[in-house]
């Protein structure tokens, strides 16, 4: 057992009313997946977990004429099966498959991936490519951020005591994507490396680009050198290369229990590469 | 629903189809309130992490791991556990049936939890190709059968459902 209390307040309104009157240990329950695997392995601090899965606010996935709005309350199967995401978000797209197991995936939130601040999330780490913000919430008032801003290291976030994140907001740009994570298997499991790379094109060439990384810093990492090279350069096999090596260096990655650092750096070069190579072969580039 | 005195939680639900209105202790995960408020064995604790799928359910029809979401959390919500499986004549379900006949039971431990994937897999895709199988199955272990019995068990249900 959690050994935590839930409460679960209707709506946005009640939840901000009331905080002030439970336990100063709290935390926000969105789907579990993280919060109550801690607590089932005896690393839970909170006494109270304010449920906030069934909040309408945080729900939907809703598009205005710039941007697409996914709600932090969206679950990671419902990503999959939207067309607005099929449609704007390449590289999101392609990270859902990675992301854990599909039980899993009907139950965790992008908004409890982004909170969590894990340096190896794979929603996180895709949203950074596809140059996310995110909005969130205290008391009432709201806040914008871009995504990448928000983690501060690993697990730990930009957020204030009780912020909640509410949304995220990607603007709507042409782009090709991809994302490939090197795992202990082919599915179901935390990454060694997972390499987001989203590319705008003209022809053959790049015209921007936008490449994160996850498990290879303490945060989701925004590999800016990398991207800025490939900007405004042929996608052909030789600027890959380069962009591989140029990835290496920007990387920090460390040895754990997953994998060892010089193994993580390399390999973070080799699917840069094999990521630039899917996007240009569909442009017959590569 | 509403926190009542002493912090309990009164939750409306529907289990198997039958309506079930109980007063919860709010820590409680769904997996102790399947086993032991509700006392239905069949969905398994394996790791209590979200590894193994042993107790894999379903709530509206999707598959949950049990073991990590918390009993409130299924207020108003439809449960399915192994034990409300049922074929169409009442007996056993197309998939318990090809579980046995294909030999994918051994100890049985990860059965129920690889059922209610299965179940949940086909339900929203009837025409599963063997990729589809083994990717809706990557989140259930089994120590024992080696897989390959599991997903022919699987196979062979989707001709009969
Ligand atoms: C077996 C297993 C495999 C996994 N595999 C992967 C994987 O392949 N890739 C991956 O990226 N992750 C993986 N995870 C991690 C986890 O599933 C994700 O991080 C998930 O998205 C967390 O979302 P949740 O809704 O379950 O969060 P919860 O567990 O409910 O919450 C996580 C944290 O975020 C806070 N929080 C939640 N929502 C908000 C909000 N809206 N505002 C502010 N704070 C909030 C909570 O207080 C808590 O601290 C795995 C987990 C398990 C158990
Ligand atoms: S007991 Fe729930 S996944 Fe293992
Ligand atoms: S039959 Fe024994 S674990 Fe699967």
């Amino acid at each position: 057992m959690p050994h935590a209390t839930v409460v679960k307040p209707a709506n946005l309104k009640a939840l901000w009313k009331l905080l002030p009157s439970i336990s100063p240990k709290r935390k926000y329950l969105a789907g579990g997946t993280d919060l109550v695997t801690g607590a089932n392995t005896g690393l839970n601090s909170a006494e109270t977990w304010v449920d906030i899965s069934d909040l309408k606010e945080l729900r939907g996935i809703k598009e205005t004429a710039a941007a697409v709005i996914i709600g932090a309350g969206v679950k990671i199967s419902e990503l999959e099966g939207s067309r607005l995401v099929g449609r704007w978000l390449p590289v999101l797209h392609a990270a859902i498959p990675h992301f854990a197991s599909p039980s899993l995936r009907n139950m965790a939130t992008i908004g409890g991936n982004a909170a969590n601040a894990s340096p190896c999330s794979d929603g996180a780490c895709a949203l950074c490519a596809e140059k996310a913000w995110v909005w969130l919430e205290l008391k009432g008032k709201r806040r914008k951020l871009p995504l990448a801003a928000l983690f501060k290291g690993p697990k730990k976030t930009a957020l204030k005591k009780d912020e909640l994140i509410i949304a995220f907001e990607i603007p709507k740009w042409k782009h090709e994507g991809a994302y490939l994570k090197l795992g202990p298997r082919s599915y179901f499991g935390i990454s060694k490396v997972s390499v987001a790379a989203a590319l705008e094109m003209d022809g053959g060439s790049v015209k921007t680009a936008s490449i994160a990384l996850a498990s290879v810093a303490p945060v989701p990492l925004l590999a800016r050198k990398t991207a800025d090279y490939l900007a405004g350069r042929i996608l052909n096999e030789e600027n890959a290369r380069t962009a591989a090596a140029l990835v290496k260096a920007e990387v920090s990655p460390i040895t754990d229990v997953r994998s060892e650092a010089a193994y993580r750096r390399e390999m973070a070069g080799v699917l840069l590469a094999r990521a630039l190579g899917r996007i240009g072969r569909r442009g017959e580039n590569l | 629903m509403e926190n009542r005195r002493g912090g309990t939680f009164n939750i409306r639900c529907a289990v198997n189809g039958g309506k079930v209105e109980r007063e919860i202790d709010p820590s409680r995960t769904l997996l102790e309130f399947i086993r032991e408020d509700l006392g239905l064995k069949g969905t398994k604790e394996g790791c209590g992490e979200g590894e193994c799928g042993a107790c894999l359910v379903l709530v509206d029809g999707k598959a949950v791991n049990s073991c990590l979401m918390m009993a409130v959390q299924l207020h108003g919500k439809h449960l399915t556990t192994i034990e409300g499986l049922k074929g169409r004549d009442g007996g056993l379900h197309p998939l318990q049936r090809t579980f046995m006949e294909e030999g994918a039971v051994q100890c049985g431990f990860c059965t129920p939890g690889a059922i209610m994937a299965s179940e949940a897999l086909l339900r929203e895709n009837p025409g599963a190709t063997l990729e589809d199988i083994k990717l809706g199955l990557t989140g259930n272990l089994c120590r024992c059968t080696g897989y390959e019995k599991i997903i022919s068990a699987v196979e062979k249900a989707k001709q009969l459902l």
